[in-house]
């Protein structure tokens, strides 16, 4: 059964650059810190899907392309063309901890993540124990953010993302970070969450963290689907386009 | 939640806190009153008591400048949350008006100051006052939404609506009452939204204040079209303005 399904998808992204190029006419707009925007083909009409149960990782050399394809599958972005249909509620797991105010209390802090990731604040009141029991945050609860270790932000971001009542789990980049004990609760929890499961779409630059968890690897290069393979393969290919001069 | 945050932000970060928000526009009608009715004496301006005059107007155009000139700002603030929020991204549209609404609820205190002042009760007219509050908050929700899409597409947007908001001040009756402009260039006025909303705020105290129906029907489409414009264009921006997000 399919969760999550891109079918033609065709994406172009914006990018800024600082003016380049030299000349008395280009250095004055570049001293004066004139950017240019282009669009830069991200993806070009790539189907896959993704089905239930599956650990997918997206493989690529490219950050850019393996954020959109995540935010692509969350619905945080709309494709240019073609469509991506969901049959399930994603999680995203992108850059969680950037939302916080650091001027409200642990306790606040959680229900407003929670609400941006949908839940309700009925939902997240019944859930709020368990929310700081797996984030070890007890003591700090109705302190404010500013004042604690940094590791809490994402403690914090990552209970509350394991807590959303969903089978299917959007993670970019920054897998598992704090403390060494931490992180292993971290990792328990999603094998427990994957023998129940529970669907894993993974970008991350660390290939350990793919051969981890991953039974599936999409190897992306210039835009499209390369490979649909097993997550060894995938790397090895991207391995091989490193070693290789781009564009020869 | 959202509301929440804003609103602690602003008043945790002062001293005097909430007061902040009853102060601000108490000494800017003050000061007003002072120029306009003091200094410049008996070539009266707008309606009296002109202080009561004052703030009733002042109030809400304060509340639109504010929350048309963060409107500016919404998505390059929400950026981060952007990305990973599967909510609608109206929602933070509405939470910047909401806050903005907030704060002027709150600073309606500044009016009864004012109405014990000068002793001057409102009539049975003051029901409209409610209904003003509603248009404009309506109204400010489609400026929001028509504002913030266009101004990720043009990033210049900004400082354009900066001088268009001050524009409005004089262009508004607020420091001068619509019966001030000449006739024949009353229904012209009209196309101003605020002209409309601002009116049916004053109507309490000053039942002449709409002679024209005609101009109240002109304002208020003008701002049911701000209003449907602001949801055209909030849509058709909408791939545009989540690719900005990061």
């Amino acid at each position: 059964m399919s969760v999550i399904e891109f079918s033609h998808v065709s994406l172009a992204m914006p990018r800024t650059k600082r003016r380049q190029g030299s000349g008395r006419k280009h250095r004055l707009r570049r001293f004066a810190g004139e950017t240019s925007r282009t669009m830069v083909p991200v993806l070009d009409d790539v189907s896959f899907t993704v089905n239930k149960g599956d650990s997918v990782a997206i493989v690529s050399g490219k950050p850019l392309l393996r954020t959109s394809v995540i935010r692509l599958a969350v619905g945080t972005l709309i494709p240019d063309s073609g469509a991506v249909t969901r049959t399930e509620r994603v999680v995203p797991m992108i850059g969680i901890a950037r939302a916080m105010g650091a001027s409200f209390t642990i306790r606040q802090n959680a229900y407003l993540v929670g609400g941006l990731l949908g839940m309700s604040p009925a939902e997240l009141t019944e859930k709020l124990p368990s929310i700081i029991e797996f984030a070890d945050l007890g003591n700090y609860l109705d302190r404010h953010l500013r004042g604690t270790p940094t590791s809490t932000r994402q403690r914090l971001a990552w209970s509350i993302a394991m807590a959303v009542d969903a089978d299917v789990y959007a993670i970019d980049q920054t897998l598992v970070v704090g403390e060494l004990e931490f992180r292993q609760k971290c990792w328990s929890a999603v094998d427990t969450l994957r023998e129940n499961g529970a669907t894993f779409l993974v970008s991350s630059d660390g290939a350990k963290q793919y051969r981890r968890f991953c039974n599936r690897g999409l190897y992306f290069e210039q835009g499209a689907l390369i490979a649909d393979t097993t997550v060894p393969k995938a790397l090895a290919l991207a391995r091989e386009a490193r070693r290789e001069p781009r564009g020869e | 939640m959202l509301v929440l945050r804003d609103l602690q932000n602003q008043y945790t970060k002062f001293r005097l806190g909430y007061l902040w928000s009853l102060l601000e526009p108490l000494g800017m009608s003050l000061v007003l009153w002072l120029v306009f009715s003091v200094l410049l004496g008996e070539r009266a301006l707008g309606l009296s008591p002109y202080l009561l005059f004052l703030s009733v107007a002042i109030l809400p155009w304060w509340w639109f400048t504010k929350s048309v000139n963060a409107s500016t700002k919404i998505f390059r603030r929400a950026r981060g949350e952007l990305a990973f929020s599967a909510l609608p991204p109206q929602i933070w549209v509405m939470r910047t008006v909401l806050s903005t609404s907030v704060e002027f609820i709150f600073s309606l205190p500044v009016i009864v100051l004012a109405i014990v002042l000068t002793r001057d009760l409102p009539g049975i007219y003051i029901l409209f006052f409610p209904v003003a509050i509603l248009l404009q908050f309506l109204l400010l929700y489609g400026i929001g939404l028509l504002v913030s899409s266009l101004s990720v597409v043009i990033p210049d947007l900004a400082r354009v609506v900066k001088i268009i908001m001050r524009a409005m001040f004089y262009l508004s009756p607020i420091l001068y009452s619509i019966s001030n402009i000449p006739q024949n260039l009353q229904t012209i006025a009209a196309i101003n939204p605020l002209v409309g909303i601002l009116g049916l705020y004053r109507i309490g105290w000053w039942p002449e204040e709409h002679t024209s129906v005609v101009a109240l029907v002109i304002s208020l489409s003008v701002a049911a079209a701000l209003f449907i414009a602001g949801i055209y264009t909030f849509h058709r921006l909408k791939p545009r303005l989540l690719k900005e997000a990061k």
